[in-house]
């Protein structure tokens, strides 16, 4: 990973940003940003095309009831990936199945399942600071590039790749049933599979991006660029590619927000977004005169 | 029309909330033929269709009987997208004919593909509009249109003629006699349309939650009108 730190290096050099852009934890946070930004900017027309805005935030809370089980399971506090998986994707496929087999309005059992994982994740959490200090687990929460390692990057490379490759591979299928399960279970489409499918895309991503924009800002990014990028595009290219430009260039804004007045990056990338947003509500009224 | 069912429903039994919707339901759809279910509102109709298409549960057997790929294209009687999802006419048109992502962009062999269906609807030079500025009568055409073209094996159609100007509804009887006469599609479709009905229909079924009559389109007709 060390050239792609080097390439940032020398980019700031040439920019002429000061000293402290130049650094080696911000090179891997600018690294991490333009590697998350094509991977959830990209999901996050679709999940919200999907009307699943809601559910990531139930994911962002599962994800602190996830960390908590990893390390009353005895694993390591900055090493919890797998633990914060398994208990975002049990409570993404059991939300599912449920949301398939009642009548209830979607956004009435997310919030079913958002209200159970907050509450076991606060239950969870007392309980577990008898083990350890609960300022420990800011960065997963909050997020900071302070504790991202070549581990991470790797993860994200890959992960996002692979699900970046699903993701185009179905992609008009995943519009088609979101448009219209009816017309997408005529014309063949496995809607079921797409479903499911979808939720363990979202959650994988959702979890690798955990220590970049912590749990719970870790929405905002699924959501808020494609939500910005709706009032500007005029077709589903320009939605997908608003979206990823948006969330690159916010995650990028935060983390220099962040690195110059020390504040957390996650609320720094997540403010960042938000005036995108509100900057983007004219424009689009202007577009559409 | 060819020989033979291309749709079976053998005592179909449809419950919601432990209220029967489609009670012991039997029908056969002769291949390459406009088989149209009429009765009144809540009379089970919708709901029978969405049997054949396999999103509701139910009690009975359904059966479909395919010569070809065994395609199915299916008109929604709403289509209840989110209308500021910015997505074009060209775009949603292009979803099931290019395995190539529509957000990367819509390949040559597709745009020909939808300016020729455009140009079949009446809507030629309309590619590039959102979706969801289209009028209730447009974006019907714009279902329609997606459904019939690949002519597909079976059509099912919820109300087709809901929200067209009469114009509109000639040119849909036009396009479901020429796909049934040209490529032999079997079409079941639900609908409220008397005069339609009696222009399209080879067989008719009357709903009213069990299944009260199968004719021809004159003789069911005025039985329901007597009735």
């Amino acid at each position: 990973m060390s050239w792609l730190y080097d390439w940032w290096i020398s980019l700031a050099q040439a920019l002429g940003l000061p000293e402290a852009f130049q650094y080696p934890f911000v090179a891997r946070g600018v690294v991490a940003i333009l590697m998350l930004a094509p991977l959830l900017g990209g999901l996050s027309h679709l999940v919200v095309a999907r009307r699943l805005a809601f559910f990531s935030t139930t994911l962002g809370q599962a994800a602190l009831t996830g960390l908590v089980i990893g390390v009353a399971t005895g694993q390591a506090l900055d090493d919890t990936y797998t633990a914060i998986l398994a208990f975002c994707l049990l409570v993404g496929v059991v939300m599912v199945y449920v949301r398939r087999q009642t009548t209830l309005p979607p956004d009435t059992v997310i919030g079913v399942f958002m209200a159970f994982t907050l509450g076991l994740g606060i239950c969870l959490l007392v309980a577990a600071t008898r083990r350890f200090n609960i300022h420990q687990i800011e960065a997963v929460m909050f997020g900071s590039v302070l504790t991202i390692t070549d581990h991470d990057l790797v993860l994200v490379m890959v992960l996002g790749a692979a699900l970046g490759i699903v993701v185009a591979f179905a992609y008009n299928m995943l519009l088609t049933d979101s448009l219209s399960p009816s017309v997408a279970r005529a014309r063949g489409a496995p809607t079921t599979a797409i479903d499911y499918g979808f939720v363990v895309i979202v959650t994988i991503a959702i979890t690798v991006s955990l220590k970049i924009i912590g749990a719970l800002l870790v929405e905002a990014m699924i959501v808020v660029p494609a939500a910005a990028a709706r009032n500007l595009a005029h077709s589903t290219r320009s939605y997908l590619v608003w979206s990823i430009v948006l969330a690159a260039v916010a995650g990028l804004a935060g983390l220099f927000i962040s690195t110059a007045w020390r504040v957390p990056t996650g609320g720094a990338i997540v403010l960042a977004l938000s005036v995108c947003f509100f900057i983007s509500l004219p424009i689009g009224r202007w577009l559409r005169r | 029309m060819s020989g033979g069912n291309a749709i079976e429903l053998t005592r179909v039994t449809v419950r919601r909330d432990r209220r029967v919707v489609v009670d012991d339901a039997s029908l056969a759809i002769a291949a390459g033929s406009i088989h149209v279910l009429i009765g009144p509102n809540g009379a089970g109709k919708s709901t029978l269709l969405s049997t054949v298409l396999g999103e509701t549960a139910f009690e009975g057997d359904v059966r479909m009987h395919f010569r070809g790929a065994g395609t199915v294209a299916y008109v929604p009687q709403s289509f209840v997208a989110d209308r500021t999802l910015p997505i074009t006419i060209a775009e949603f048109l292009s979803l099931s004919r290019q395995r190539w992502p529509v957000c990367f962009g819509i390949t040559r062999a597709s745009k020909r593909r939808v300016a020729a269906l455009l140009e079949q609807l009446g809507m030629t030079g309309m590619e590039r509009r959102r979706m969801g500025e289209l009028s209730g009568g447009e974006l019907r055409r714009v279902l329609i249109g997606n459904a019939i073209e690949p002519a597909p094996e079976v059509l099912l159609c919820d109300e087709p003629a809901t929200g067209l100007d009469p114009a509109a509804v000639e040119q849909l009887d036009r396009l479901l006699c020429e796909l049934r006469d040209t490529h032999g599609t079997t079409v079941l479709m639900v609908s409220h349309d008397r005069a339609q009905v009696r222009r399209v229909a080879d067989q008719v079924t009357l709903m009213q939650v069990r299944i009260r009559q199968t004719g021809t389109a004159d003789a069911v007709l005025d039985q329901a009108e007597l009735a």
